[in-house]
């Protein structure tokens, strides 16, 4: 693997990202309404009074936070329940990103040319792995941050403290970007079997139900967050996925198989 | 140099080429004629490293196919039958990663950028997106993609299509010149015309190939050239058909229009002989030329009975144009 020729496809993909304003837009904008959500509910509770009853409905839910007055404890718990959704932003937006790059490169039939230079076609596919999950990670870092500052900011820096958590560092610095990895590699590999990106996101849709499912599951179960465990389990699953779909990837992805089926 | 050794390329049931063999000198330029599927594209593809062949070889500067490809790509430049530009980037940078691609950096890689950009006449247009050029400026930003990094062999299929005369022949003159500067060229073209003023030998093919040789001598396939005798007078030309039959140096003759169609070996020994004979047996000649077979008529003849063979055989050419 040679650091020049990725680069040259980072730099390429990026040039091309960046001109395209929509896709820039699909990359930020799901980021910043699920944050926006949570965010919206915390200020509400902030600026109204809670009824007491409407408290002790939700009693199982903010006792996860002992140390803290009911109301805060309620917007922890709304805080720490959304959290589960930044693990949906890095499944779903760098799939589109990577849908779009090589379903344009099939119709635009430019990958024969990149491919008759020096070029290995592995430094091909990791540069523009590379180029389509780094603003998902970014956007999702970016939205995280923003999410503890403002929701600290509108309410209580408790809030900020408890959103940085140790797990949830750990989660956004290893799983956050292994669930981008398995993403664009799923895009890819979908797109090598279908003519438009829009048939290949929605296949693709269907592949990241199990993290959707993931994040509902733990949005439905009344628990405020993972733990530190399920984050790690986490971290192994999608890395052994991901080694699953670099071996179906490697055997569609070779240079023939390109040409005469891409090309 | 180009040294092609009985290639071949098997697609699951389609063989798409087989018992592929030539060779491109230094500074010579190298014509692939054949129809849509014939195995061109397949057979570019192979030398240029970018596809295995299923069997047989090839040394592209005395470096292998396969062990050494990569190398092979670094010093091939290739003209793909589509331009294949990424729309969202200006031309210039289009080229740019190109250039990065084939090793090129710095201040060495803008020289390169803005040296083809002016050779293809678009340096105006070098900093637009190529999503809106016309399809000759695209084939003008694709040619010179494939002649960036100043390589030593170069393929290209279809230089001319989507330009205009001017261009075409601006392209077609400056390929002259690559050769001048002792690249290697192979040239995929269905512009028999072309193939013609541009290439120094062409090969015919389908599936393999028919034949190799320059287009004077391909014009002359049969080994025969075939003179024009137009005459005059009371006498049918006709009449003279069994004088002609009975001439050893006469390989055939007819009668067309009032004129004799005579075949012979050797135009500059054979046509006074001929001319005396017919004078002799009363004959008044006005004029006598050489009818030269185009390239046209002979490619189709050779791809005609190709297909018929094939036919014969149950064989098909490849359905998919794109492969072939």
């Amino acid at each position: 693997m040679r650091p020049g020729y990725v680069w040259a496809v980072i730099g390429k993909e990026a040039r091309d990202l960046l001109s395209n304003r929509l896709l820039l837009g699909a990359v930020v904008f799901p980021a910043l309404v699920f944050a926006a959500i949570p965010t919206g509910i915390v200020a509400f509770i902030e600026f109204n009074e809670l009824d007491p009853d409407q408290l002790g409905q939700i009693e199982q839910y903010i006792s996860q936070f002992p140390d803290l007055p009911a109301k805060l404890a309620a917007q922890g718990f709304i805080v720490m329940n959304f959290m589960a959704y930044f693990l949906l932003i890095p499944a779903m937006v760098p799939m589109a990103i990577a849908t779009q790059s090589v379903v344009g490169e099939k119709n635009a039939r430019s990958l024969e040319p990149q491919l008759a230079t020096p070029m290995e076609v592995g430094e091909l596919l990791l540069g523009k792995a590379i180029a389509s999950a780094t603003p998902a990670v970014l956007a999702t870092w970016g939205v995280f941050a923003l999410y503890g500052l403002v929701n600290g900011w509108v309410a209580d820096p408790v809030l900020t403290r408890l959103i940085f958590n140790d797990v949830w560092r750990v989660a956004m610095l290893t799983l956050v970007p292994l669930i981008c990895l398995l993403s664009v590699l799923l895009g890819i590999v979908v797109s090598s079997r279908v003519n438009d990106a829009r048939t290949a996101q929605q296949i693709g849709g269907f592949i990241v139900i199990p993290v959707i499912g993931v994040a509902i599951a733990g949005f439905f179960s009344g628990q405020a967050s993972f733990s530190m465990e399920q984050v790690l389990i986490g971290d192994l699953v999608v890395a052994a996925l991901i080694g699953l779909t670099l071996a179906v990837g490697n055997w569609i992805f070779d240079r023939e198989a390109i040409l005469t089926r891409l090309g | 140099m180009i040294e092609a050794i009985g290639l071949a390329k098997q697609f699951r049931t389609l063989t798409a080429v087989h018992d592929l063999s030539f060779a491109v000198g230094d500074g010579e330029i190298f014509g692939l004629l054949g129809p849509n599927g014939a195995g061109k594209t397949t057979s570019i593809r192979m030398l240029a490293g970018l596809i295995a062949p299923s069997a047989g070889t090839a040394r592209v500067n005395g470096l292998e196919l396969g062990p050494q490809s990569q190398r092979i790509r670094a010093l091939t430049g290739v003209l793909t039958e589509s331009p294949g530009l990424h729309d969202r980037l200006t031309a210039r940078q289009n080229l740019g990663y190109y250039g990065r691609l084939y090793g090129l950096r710095g201040g060495e890689l803008r020289r390169a950028v803005d040296r083809y950009l002016g050779i293809v006449g678009l340096t105006p247009a070098a900093d637009r997106r190529v999503g809106g050029f016309s399809k000759g400026m695209r084939q003008k930003v694709a040619i010179a993609r494939a002649l960036l990094h100043e390589p030593q062999v170069l393929y290209l299929d279809e230089p001319t299509s989507a330009l205009d005369p001017s261009a075409a022949k601006g392209v077609r003159d400056f390929v002259a010149t690559l050769r001048d500067a002792g690249r290697s060229i192979v040239v995929c073209t269905h512009n028999l015309d072309e193939a013609e003023r541009l290439c120094d030998r062409i090969g015919i093919m389908r599936g393999t190939l028919l034949t190799v040789d320059t287009p004077a001598r391909l014009r002359r396939r049969n080994g025969t050239a075939t003179v024009r005798v137009e005459l005059v007078g009371a006498r049918r030309p006709t009449s003279f058909l069994d004088l002609l039959g009975r001439l050893a140096f006469v390989e055939g003759a007819r009668a067309v229009d009032g004129a004799l169609l005579v075949e012979v070996r050797e135009p500059r020994g054979d046509n006074p002989e001929l001319v005396r004979e017919l004078v002799e047996a009363g004959a008044r000649i006005v004029h006598v030329s050489e009818e030269a077979a185009t390239l046209e008529q002979v490619y189709l003849d050779l791809v005609g009975e190709a297909g018929a063979r094939d036919a014969g055989a149950g064989i098909g050419l490849d359905s998919d144009g794109e492969a072939g």
